[in-house]
């Protein structure tokens, strides 16, 4: 059996005298340390992470609460008890309308956001906009590839939320004096049941417009597909009024 | 005004501080030289170009040092331009892959041209400051106070001010009230300095400035101008070697996989990529002036990402093959033709040398590969490659390749209903472009072989392999199957799909031993099926004769 050497192997530098010194190329990093600074922007990327954590766990309780439902429909009950739900996670929460566009974006995440359900997702977001600081809210949503129904949902009184590309269904229903501006298209129901406030939507809009709206106006920039049963309020198409009004009969597709 | 030499000796005086501050990249020590610019012709009055970057060579412009002299030392100047030019090789945007995908990125929100590249610019160059500023000393805040600005610049600088938290002299009437505030607010919430985050911040910030731009873009366009000129350099496809291109060309469409994404941007870039090489006139690559064939350059990118092992096979040579010279290694390329003393013992593209051989005196057998003829379906049933990413032509392409990269030939036999005249035919030949232009001709309707195309291609040819893609929908099948029943050489079969043609076609060529066939259920699992099981396929026959 060989015996283990016992000279220690060590790498030989030739000396100075051999004139082959072999200078370590990372000699000059020896006295290097990596000073972290800290800038303005660190501190701004941080809190946003924070507060779209903050809201992203709202959203996810909602869809933990609202799961138990299996199947999400919009009905009058289910708005109201999801609503509810959002508000108390949402009131908690210190945000801005950045953050609110932001976390529209984060939905289309798959990544980070467990499932989209458009119906949860959009009152999630209406409660977010009712509860922001800022009285008017700029969403630049033109890229996002899913359409968010039931946005702008109970929108208040002083409140302005643009959204700059279309909506789904249910835009603005239950509008509660607000002013809501679709750069786009809006779905159909739009506006049902709002009680006051304004809709623009700057091109065109579905069936059942302003289905059961009790006050407010909607101002439409192209084609209005289909009223609803309107109660109160006006609906005007291209600067024309159409309800009230004969032009239109409530129900007629065209 | 302060001559040439003497810039240039500030410049090789401040060089070794600011390597060693950048971590030593890879590039040649900054000249001085006239850029003209690209934008305006009254440089005079402007302040004009400060950096221009051309295949890693940053050039300095003596005149614009001149121009900012009154406002800080030249020094300065050079260091701060230094700074940002040299963080574009190190941190931001890399390689022409990252700028590629940034500008894409931008284009998906701007849906213009023009407008995607400013975005891309001005993101580029954001990053690259904020990371300068961020990672240690540097003069970049100080150049950004004495800039002249434009409205963006402005932004921009009003950005900087807020992220940095460095004044820059910029006031908020100067930014023009509360739109520019709501801009910059939203510009500030994007980590710049998170790489694996860019695509989608690059999105946000053009979301954010887009309306900008696009005021500006009018208002130029009133003034009948072009704008005003990036001081700090502009970012195309100058800045990039050929090999880098290429090399981002590949990475491009080997993460998007999207034909239609990558031909957008072929068409945005096609002067830029036509400048450097790019053109299918007499070849991709040669020649300018034709218009580049962004699906072809597509298939060829993507298809480098891929190398299939060839199993070499004895043939009859007169003589035998001796290593003669070096030539560069790329990658793809066999390793046992690689020369370790040469290379340094390193497999790097540009580094690693490969030995190339020429055929000596003598008489005897030697190993070669022989030559391929490809045989590939393009009926109604197959995916058309012009219109979504075919797999068959990917996994007929690879195939292709392996055989260039072994200095063999191919020929092409590209069939729908070839008795009706659906079918195109390409002797053997070692022209990639030729190959690939008729593997993407897409002719649709019946599938039926014209054994008889096949027969001049295969006769006398005893060392020849044949690789068949299809869906086996021949109406001819029997015929065929007989037609290889005929035949002793290496048969390849890929179909797609199980169906009973592919059945009965299985059953009837189980005893022949040269013919192998794959069975792809998936259509993307092509390439990797293909080579994979080709790989097997060559190393067992290895095994078989050693």
């Amino acid at each position: 059996m060989k015996a283990a050497p016992t000279q220690n192997k060590t790498l030989a530098i030739p000396s100075d005298k051999d004139g082959l010194t072999v200078k370590n190329p990372f000699e000059e990093f020896k006295a290097f340390h990596f000073k972290k600074i800290e800038i303005p922007l660190d501190q701004i990327v941080q809190s946003t992470e924070m507060v779209m954590d903050r809201i992203r766990q709202g959203y996810e309780k909602l869809l933990e609460e609202e799961a138990k439902e299996l199947v999400w429909m919009v009905q009058y009950n289910t708005i109201i008890k999801a609503y509810e739900v959002a508000e108390r996670y949402v009131k908690e929460i210190d945000y801005s309308a950045e953050d609110i566009e932001d976390f529209c974006f984060v939905l289309e995440n798959t990544q980070k956001i467990p499932y989209l359900i458009p119906g949860p997702a959009g009152i999630y977001i209406s409660a977010l906009c009712n509860y922001v600081q800022e009285e008017e809210i700029v969403l630049k949503l033109a890229e996002l590839k899913t359409e968010i129904n039931l946005v702008g949902f109970r929108l208040p009184k002083g409140k302005r939320l643009v959204i700059e590309g279309d909506t789904g269904d249910f835009t603005g229903i239950g509008l509660e004096g607000g002013e809501l501006v679709v750069e786009g298209n809006a779905k159909n129901w739009t506006g049902a049941g709002m009680r006051g406030g304004k809709i623009l939507v700057r091109k065109n809009i579905g069936l059942h417009t302003g289905e059961w709206m009790m006050g407010g106006e909607i101002y439409v920039g192209g084609r209005v597909r289909g009223l609803g049963n309107i109660v109160e309020g006006k609906v005007f198409e291209r600067d024309k009024l159409i309800y009230p009004g004969k032009v239109r009969y409530p129900n007629l597709y065209y | 005004m302060m001559d040439e030499k003497n810039l240039q000796a500030i410049v090789e005086e401040i060089w070794p501080r600011l390597k060693k501050k950048h971590f030593y990249p890879e590039i040649p020590i900054p000249k001085l030289g006239k850029i003209p610019d690209p934008v305006r012709d009254d440089a005079e009055q402007n302040q004009g170009v400060g950096l221009e970057m051309k295949q890693k060579q940053i050039t300095i412009n003596p005149a614009f040092i001149s121009k900012m002299k009154d406002k800080m030392p030249e020094g300065q100047v050079i260091e701060a331009l230094l700074d940002h030019g040299i963080t574009h090789y190190t941190f931001c945007p890399w390689d022409f892959h990252t700028h590629l995908m940034l500008y894409a990125e931008a284009k998906k929100v701007v849906n213009d041209k023009e407008l995607a590249k400013q975005v891309a610019d001005y993101f580029i160059d954001v990053i690259a400051d904020t990371h300068c500023v961020k990672t240690g000393f540097t003069e970049i805040p100080q150049l950004h106070r004495n800039l002249i600005k434009g409205k963006v610049e402005e932004v921009i600088a009003s950005l900087y001010q807020k992220i940095w938290g460095i004044d820059l002299g910029i006031s908020r009437s100067r930014t023009t009230g509360e739109r520019h505030e709501e801009i910059v607010r939203r510009l500030a919430r994007i980590p710049y300095l998170d790489r694996s985050r860019w695509p989608e911040s690059i999105q946000k910030f053009a979301r954010s400035i887009k309306l900008l731009l696009i005021g500006e873009q009018k208002k130029q366009e009133n003034k009948g101008g072009k704008g005003e000129s990036n001081p700090q350099g502009e970012h195309d496809l100058n800045n990039y070697s050929f090999e880098e291109i290429d090399q981002g060309l590949r990475d491009y469409v080997r993460k998007t996989m999207a034909l239609s994404e990558f031909r957008d941007i072929v068409e945005d870039f096609s002067e830029e990529l036509k400048e450097v090489g790019y053109g299918m006139e007499g070849g991709m690559g040669r020649g300018r002036g034709a218009p580049i064939d962004a699906d072809i350059l597509f298939y060829m990118k993507l298809a480098e990402n891929y190398s299939i092992p060839l199993k070499k096979i004895p043939q009859e040579e007169k003589g035998s093959l001796h290593p003669h010279s070096h030539s560069p290694w790329e990658v793809g390329s066999p390793f046992q033709d690689v020369d370790i003393w040469t290379s340094f013992g390193k497999i790097m593209p540009g580094i690693t040398q490969i030995w190339r051989k020429r055929e000596g005196k003598g008489r005897g057998k030697i190993e070669g590969t022989p030559d391929c003829l490809i045989a590939i379906d393009s009926s109604g049933s197959m995916i058309n490659p012009r219109k979504n990413l075919s797999y068959a032509v990917l996994g007929a392409a690879c195939a292709t390749n392996a055989y260039l990269r072994n200095d063999s030939k191919v020929a092409v036999y590209n069939f729908s209903d070839a008795p009706m005249g659906g079918k195109d035919i390409l002797n053997f030949t070692d022209k990639r472009e030729e190959i690939y232009r008729v593997l993407c001709k897409y002719f649709g309707g019946g599938t039926a072989l014209d054994l008889e195309d096949l027969t001049p291609l295969i006769r006398g040819r005893k060392n020849l392999d044949l690789f068949i893609i299809t869906d086996m929908k021949i109406t001819n099948l029997e015929a065929l199957i007989g037609f290889l029943g005929q035949i002793q050489n290496r048969i390849t079969v890929v179909h797609i799909g199980e169906n009973p043609y592919a059945s009965r076609f299985e059953k009837a060529v189980e005893k022949k031993k040269n013919i192998n066939i794959f069975t792809v259920k998936r259509k993307e699992d092509i390439p990797h099926i293909v080579l994979g099981s080709i790989s097997e396929y060559f190393n067992f026959t290895q095994i078989k004769n050693p």
